[in-house]
């Protein structure tokens, strides 16, 4: 019942990412917008992990987040979309995205990148058959194939303090005392995105250097990755 | 009909429990270094987080403060993957404030509220797997957390469910069985002197059943509070190495 679901805790932060998955019927191979649709994250910071959110609709923080995973799911290559197509033209997989913060305490776009691509890596989608005629869909719970996940993009954070001090994967305490901060999601030796909101002008070299950290860090948070979901059984 | 499927002629129930036989308990408090207060309840298949904030000043309008007494505050959700069909709105549906004053009616019975005028208490509970007995998890894991923040209470509030199948009560009972359209009792108790706090009953029930449905929740309840109770003096008894605690009955 609960279905693939990771955790990944930075210390003493707490994202919990499942995945639901849904059928959609729509157009499938065609890069309109509903297509686009296939999979829809959505983080949650509720008052429950921190006591600086309060509750209601999502803020300014859990909306710019969600955005920034459903941009991550959608440049990365790291699903192929037409792996979630079952009818071309007809159905397709939605994949529903969970992030649940538990425990806040900085650096939550790691936390979620990491726990999204774990989730991914541990999700199965049952086999499906359409009855041509009658257009009955039966999902098959017993097959499971699992998605095939390309690539494993992973985040590094780091804020910029007292304009020219960069430390890496903040806590709460440093982010709210940062003076500016960076962003950088590699994957292997590929850059997938770098992000820096405003804050501290940088240098080049610092921001190479950043870029550099962010590398090495991928190929280890993906080995990390892999370990855990190879020791579960599934 | 429904009573033959859910309870066999052998005796058991349809997850293969005895009519009184709880669900395993699982349980871990403070597993947030935010909260003041927190802990994680397994019992069966439903899970729940509770996280406890405060006492702490008034949120928002001060006109809500009590001047006598502690506001307060609860909010109970439900995690969009907390169910079989994804849930559309994780909070402010109907049943969510249900709960959520279900909860506040609760523990505003039990919190000595008259230590705290002017001052609000959150308790968050955020429901991660569904599997009946919601109300039940919530309350108790809101109870360790409580506990864990240290808010003084008049004793444990431990809630049970039960319902009547085939003139046999059974007690904790899981969705399948809550959904079968039986009555359902449900009671949060002092377990130590027996107090109920909050009762309520739904759908058709005899009334020469309900004495008897109600006695065993009330044995239910206690179960629970042996359970936890274990596990809470254990570790206290770790942390301040003592060979065991006082207790005062």
């Amino acid at each position: 019942m609960f279905e693939p679901a990771t955790e990944a805790k930075l210390a003493d932060h707490c994202t919990l990412c499942v995945h639901r998955r849904g059928i959609l019927t729509g157009q499938a191979g065609q890069y309109n917008h509903y297509v686009w649709d296939k999979s829809i994250p959505n983080v949650e910071l509720s008052p429950l992990c921190s006591p600086n959110f309060r509750p209601g609709p999502p803020g300014e923080q859990a909306q710019v987040l969600s955005q920034n995973m459903d941009d991550l799911l959608k440049t990365s290559g790291c699903i192929n979309f037409e792996d979630l197509c079952i009818c071309p033209g007809k159905l397709s997989w939605v994949l529903h995205i969970s992030l649940v913060c538990l425990d806040y305490d900085g650096n939550i776009m790691d936390a979620c990148v990491l726990a999204l691509v774990a989730a991914l890596k541990n999700t199965c989608l049952p086999a499906v058959t359409v009855d041509e005629e009658t257009g009955d869909i039966k999902t098959d719970p017993t097959t499971h194939t699992p998605l095939s996940v390309a690539c494993c993009p992973v985040s590094t954070s780091f804020i910029v303090f007292d304009n020219n001090i960069l430390l890496v994967d903040p806590t709460n305490e440093e982010e709210k005392l940062a003076t500016g901060a960076v962003t950088v999601v590699a994957e292997g030796s590929n850059l997938v995105s770098i992000y820096k909101p405003g804050g501290t002008p940088l240098r080049d070299d610092q921001i190479e250097d950043c870029i550099d950290r962010a590398l090495e860090r991928s190929l280890e948070a993906a080995r990390l990755i892999d370990d855990t979901l190879c020791s579960i059984d599934r | 009909m429904a009573g033959m499927e859910l309870l066999s002629d052998q005796g058991f129930r349809i997850d293969g429990r005895k009519p009184n036989e709880l669900r395993r308990i699982r349980f871990k408090k403070g597993v947030f270094r935010q909260a003041d207060g927190s802990a994680y309840l397994e019992q069966g298949n439903t899970k729940v987080l509770a996280a406890v904030y405060g006492p702490h000043e008034i949120r928002g309008s001060r006109s809500k403060a009590l001047h006598d007494k502690l506001l307060i505050n609860c909010q109970y959700s439900m995690a969009t993957f907390s169910t079989q069909d994804r849930k559309r709105r994780p909070r402010g549906d109907r049943k969510a404030q249900e709960m959520t004053s279900h909860l506040k009616q609760t523990f505003d019975a039990v919190v000595l509220t008259e230590l705290y005028p002017k001052v609000q208490l959150d308790i968050f509970v955020e429901v991660l797997q569904s599997d009946g007995g919601n109300y039940c998890a919530s309350v108790n894991a809101a109870t360790l957390a409580l506990m864990d923040a240290g808010i003084p209470m008049k004793d444990y509030v431990i809630a049970c469910s039960g319902s009547h199948l085939r003139d046999t009560p059974i007690v904790d009972m899981n969705n399948l069985e809550e959904s079968s359209g039986g009555a359902e009792v449900v009671m949060a108790v002092l377990p130590r002197c027996e107090q109920i706090v909050f009762l309520e009953m739904n759908s058709r029930l005899h009334e020469d059943h309900l004495s008897g449905v109600m006695d065993h929740v009330m044995v239910g309840c206690k179960d629970i509070f042996n359970v936890l109770n274990q596990q809470v003096q254990d570790e206290l008894c770790q942390k301040t190495q003592l060979d065991k605690l006082v207790t005062t009955g």
